[in-house]
């Protein structure tokens, strides 16, 4: 393993970026900077309105004459502080976490498994289960909703965070199982069968080998699974019941629209304070994400 | 594992298909591997019966009763479906999410790949960067939909603001209320949100395609576009095969967005077929009739990903799959 | 829950300190003293589930949260209160009705109890008990509260649906005060339009306000979605005239109305950009609050009159119902009762500023509806509105009929020209016909 590793990771440094260094600057501007600046406006503006929502005053919302709404010059801490010491934020901010931390943990488990179990074991029915699970998304949560409340009333898991994380993987499963997948097969055959020669056991092999070299497919599952489940609404709408249980999304919508007034300073910094941790998390991902490319298919 | 030393050896034995060997290895397997499979199969499986199939079929069946919420309802085999077929809003319903479903996907493809190519050159705070793409993605939807509503709003819309002050317009911009601006604004939502997972999965695959490729097109004196017909997008195929399959299938199914910017308003311009399942059998208690509702997205699903799962999928990777 | 509710009170003493509120301990002595004589005695270690939709105005929830903590100290009866949007209520109330767990008691919204009235427990001698002693139900309570002879919810209360106007604009329209019947309505619309100072009324799927306008709008003119035996008349030359009127009132509202959900009409309205819509107190509250300006300009009045010479209103009704499964049907019973006793409702109703209005007729004393003018208005709601189901029945048919947005989408089809007459009337009669087979 380790000489694979090496062996690859002296080839994916810089050079990868292929002859780009020979492009000019004036020609790396409009080719690469312009297009990726505007990608970056239009992907980060409403988050920066959100932001900026979240620390007007409440009076200058609504105003757009006597003060520009791209800016504010009277910053106020009043929305954030009422949303994180006047609410149950930190409580919903904990289950949120503990959720998406554990259907995605399952999710991943159940996910690796099969797709090796699939792509490498390649049993008896194997194809026919790999099509069973890929049509399991095509089922539309908006229809599952009170079918699979009935179901958590008969499992006894009405508002309780195992209602979610047993729920979820149902969404996450398949596009992790596909997603691996198609990361599996990218890993050469013939490292596996000599390991086999030498004795090593499938679960052996399934960790020491193809488990380290699907890190790029294993940390895309990741994002994805955490995140989905992070955003989930629907079902967090319907098993959960007790303002302590909620998640963030649902809390936060829940608890910042008064009938028919929206508390937008308070709903934008949820938003914010809700994504923030999340931002940081994948900083530090999307950095081992890119670092993590050990070169799978190459010869 | 396996001694590690010992593994360009044995490497080397393997190549050279010392047939007798590889039998018994192979046949050791075949052996148990139908078991081990299983045994491989089973977690995944369970939690999808228990939690997926088993819901799914009540909700079939529901779609063939008469069911309100609240109380049980009689078999009354395809009137739902009858009903349906001649409701001018579920066509219209069925119409708004082909749309949504394929503008959306093709832009978010095109944009989100082009994203991803860019992501791969050399620049600067190339990791920040990459970060600061995935934030929409990261945002909870429910919330940034309602940002986006916000800036869509009738009257305080960011947008009519700036336009109006740059002496482009000079009313506001209907942007919800009017059914196809509507449309465009739900779409460009969904673009938005979706871009991030597109480019970044991409990017993901564009890592793992050799650099050694390209440095001998280049040398060839292949163009950028030809570098990446023939090289980049047929070594890419399988990975945009399942974003793109799955980026149609959230796109199909999305729920949350419309349903928090406009209820499938403007009269109904905007209704999704999960919106409206959702407004008919949840709101207003129709359960039978939203489940026939979200059955009929079955097929109209089943034939977006079948021409998005083989219509990407090259030869290649089935060869792949089946010959090693 | 429980430091929610210490937070809360502590914020909302202030706005609780008008008349007729006993101080805290009174409060609980009254409270011990009532569960003491109360016919009704909760059963022993009982825990309720309540489901309420979340509050318009918080002074309101201060107060509901008062009682709640009362009631617990009087009887001992923990009430857990969940509180979820408008929208939310309908769907979670049908799941738990359906599943038959998770919650004791909603508090809901329009005809929820009629949804699914086999799963309400009958509450016949509370409602009794609460009529003989605060001078009668007003007759609406019976259309909402009662079905096959018996109960089956408590009508708490009712937000009304009235025309919210600014004072100053509507007199440089040339109207004195507001118009009493829809054809000089019209022409106040239009006069607005032409000062730059426009009205708008939600088309869009905003379950409050759009379902409450345009039934007075459908109503006013002669229209009915049903006969009194359920049978589907949209189909008239009185809903086309109803259609035609306000295709002609949409034509000179704000743009953008056809998008517009519950909350539209007040951020606007409270930034004083709208001078005339249709909403319940919430939007003077939050004036009041954050625009002071515009709550000094505005006032309310009751939607005019069309050709058929009578009121039409139609106003959101609360009923409260209790579940038939729940395992505390007598402490349930006792917290309905408790709610509606003078010394709670009095206070609750000054709390929620106008937004809540009675439905048993001895409130009507409540200085709340005097001590501001602007106010008077919203007092007789109770008494005016009709129920979303017409002529016809008030039950899942109407509920369905009203969560479908027949009517609505009927007017927002004409009015913004994706349909014509003949058209839009089709679609709403196809779909009625269906729910009312």
């Amino acid at each position: 393993m380790t000489d694979v590793k090496a062996m690859t990771a002296g080839g994916s440094d810089d050079h990868s970026e292929g002859m780009s260094y020979l492009e000019s600057i004036p020609r790396r501007l409009v080719t690469l900077y312009l297009p990726l600046a505007l990608f970056l406006i239009v992907l980060l503006f409403p988050f920066y309105w959100m932001a900026l929502t979240s620390i007007k005053p409440n009076e200058q919302l609504l105003d757009m004459e006597r003060v520009s709404p791209f800016w504010t010059w009277e910053p106020t801490f009043q929305h954030i502080k009422k949303l994180l010491f006047e609410s149950n934020y930190p409580r919903w901010l904990w289950n949120t976490m503990y959720v998406a931390a554990a259907a995605t943990a399952l999710s991943l488990f159940a996910s690796v498994l099969a797709a090796y179990a699939i792509v490498r074991l390649r049993f008896r029915g194997a194809q026919t289960v790999g099509g069973l699970i890929f049509l399991a998304y095509l089922v539309p949560p908006s229809i599952l909703f009170i079918p699979l409340a009935t179901v958590v009333f008969q499992y006894g898991l009405f508002d309780s965070p195992f209602a979610l994380i047993l729920v979820y993987p149902t969404i996450l499963i398949p596009f992790s199982t596909w997603l691996l997948m198609g990361y599996f097969k990218t890993i050469p055959y013939e490292l596996e069968e000599c390991a086999l020669i030498d004795g090593a056991s499938r679960w052996q092999i399934l960790t020491k080998i193809v488990l380290p070299l699907s890190v790029p497919g294993l940390i895309s599952a990741f994002i994805f699974c955490f995140t989905l489940c992070w955003n989930e609404f629907i079902y967090a709408l319907t098993f959960l019941q007790s303002v302590q249980n909620k998640t963030v999304p649902v809390a936060i919508v829940n608890e910042f629209v008064d009938g028919d007034i929206y508390r937008w300073g308070s709903l934008m910094a949820g938003a914010l304070v809700g994504s923030l941790p999340l931002v940081v998390l994948y900083a530090f991902f999307v950095e081992h994400y890119v670092s993590a490319m050990t070169g799978a298919v190459k010869e | 594992m396996v001694d590690v030393s010992n593994k360009s050896t044995a490497k080397a034995v393997g190549r050279r298909p010392p047939q007798q060997i590889e039998v018994s290895a192979w046949s050791q397997l075949k052996s148990n591997r139908t078991w081990l499979g299983y045994w491989f199969m089973l977690p995944a499986l369970a939690i999808l019966f228990l939690f997926l199939a088993y819901p799914l079929g009540l909700g079939v069946w529901l779609s063939f009763t008469d069911t309100r919420i609240g109380r049980g309802g009689v078999f009354i085999g395809l009137e739902n479906y009858e009903w349906l077929q001649g409701d001018s809003i579920f066509w219209l319903s069925v119409f708004n999410t082909l749309l949504y479903t394929i503008v959306a996907s093709a832009v978010k493809f095109a944009a989100g790949l082009y994203l991803a190519l860019l992501l791969n050159k050399h620049i600067p705070f190339k990791a920040l960067i990459r970060a600061a793409v995935l934030i929409p993605f990261i945002v909870p939807t429910v919330l940034s939909a309602i940002a986006f509503w916000w800036i869509y709003d009738s009257q305080f819309s960011i947008l009519s603001w700036s336009l109006k002050k740059m002496g482009l317009i000079t009313q506001n911009i209907d942007f919800l209320g009017d059914p196809w601006n509507a449309r465009w604004s739900t779409i460009f939502a969904n673009i938005w949100r979706g871009i991030p997972f597109v480019a970044i999965t991409l990017l993901a695959g564009l890592q793992t395609v050799s650099p050694s490729l390209y440095e001998a097109a280049t040398l060839d004196g292949a163009t950028p576009w030809q570098r990446f017909r023939h090289i980049t997008y047929p070594l890419l195929t399988p990975i945009i095969a399942v974003v793109m399959t799955f980026s149609v299938l959230f796109t199909f199914t999305d729920f949350q967005l419309i349903w928090a910017m406009t209820r499938g308003g403007p009269v109904n311009a905007t209704h999704l077929m999960a919106t409206l399942s959702y407004q008919r059998g949840i709101i207003a208690g129709q359960l039978g009739e939203g489940a026939a509702i979200a059955t009929a997205m079955i097929p109209f699903l089943l034939g977006a990903i079948m021409i998005s799962w083989f219509g990407l999928q090259r030869r290649k990777w089935q060869q792949g799959s089946d010959n090693d | 829950m429980n430091d929610f509710t210490r937070r809360t009170f502590v914020k909302g003493s202030t706005a609780l300190a008008g008349i007729g509120m006993l101080s805290g301990s009174a409060l609980f002595d009254w409270a011990k003293a009532w569960a003491q004589t109360a016919p009704w005695k909760p059963e022993a270690g009982a825990k309720i589930n309540l489901m309420r939709w979340r509050r318009f105005v918080e002074a309101e929830d201060v107060a509901f949260m008062k009682m709640v903590s009362a009631f617990k100290a009087a009887t001992g009866v923990d009430v857990n209160v969940v509180n979820e949007s408008f929208d939310d209520i309908q769907p979670k109330a049908s799941v738990v009705a359906n599943t038959g767990q998770g919650l004791d008691m909603v508090w809901g919204l329009y005809s929820l109890p009629h949804l699914f009235p086999q799963k309400c427990l009958d509450q016949t001698d509370v409602a009794d008990y609460l009529g003989k002693k605060y001078g009668g139900w007003a007759p609406a309570a019976e259309l909402y509260g009662k079905s096959g002879g018996k109960w089956i919810g408590i009508p708490v209360a009712t937000t009304g649906g009235l025309m919210n106007y600014r004072v100053s604009s509507m007199q440089k329209a040339g109207f004195k005060e507001f118009p009493k019947d829809t054809a000089s309505f019209l022409e106040l619309v239009k006069a607005l339009k032409k000062n730059n100072t426009p009205a708008g009324f939600a088309l869009g799927h905003a379950s409050g306000d759009a379902n409450t306008w345009l039934h007075w709008a459908l109503w006013s003119h002669g229209g009915q979605l049903v006969d009194k035996d359920d049978k589907v008349i949209i189909n008239s030359p009185e809903t086309a005239k109803a259609l035609e009127f306000v295709k002609a009132l949409y034509e000179n509202f704000i743009p953008g109305t056809a998008s517009w959900n519950d909350s539209s009409n007040n951020k606007i309205f409270v930034s004083g950009d709208l001078h005339l819509t249709s909403n319940g107190i919430s939007v003077y509250v939050a004036a009041q609050k954050d625009n002071k300006a515009v709550a000094d300009d505005m006032d309310h009045a009751y939607m005019p009159i069309g050709p058929v010479g009578k009121p039409t209103e139609l106003h959101l009704a609360f009923p409260i119902l209790t579940f038939n499964f729940t395992k505390a049907p007598n402490a349930c019973k006792a917290f309905t009762a408790f709610m509606l006793e003078a010394e709670n409702y009095n206070p609750w109703v000054e709390a929620a500023q106008g937004y809540l209005s009675h439905f048993l007729n001895a409130y009507d004393n409540n200085p709340i509806w005097t001590s501001d003018p602007k106010r008077t208005p919203y007092r007789d709601v109770s008494k005016r509105t009709l129920t979303p189901g017409g002529l016809g029945s008030l039950g899942e048919k109407a509920a369905a009929a009203v969560a479908d947005f027949i009517v609505v989408d009927m007017f927002a089809n004409y009015a913004t020209g994706r349909e014509d007459v003949k058209g839009a009337i089709a679609v709403a009669e196809r779909q009625a016909k269906r729910i009312y087979r």
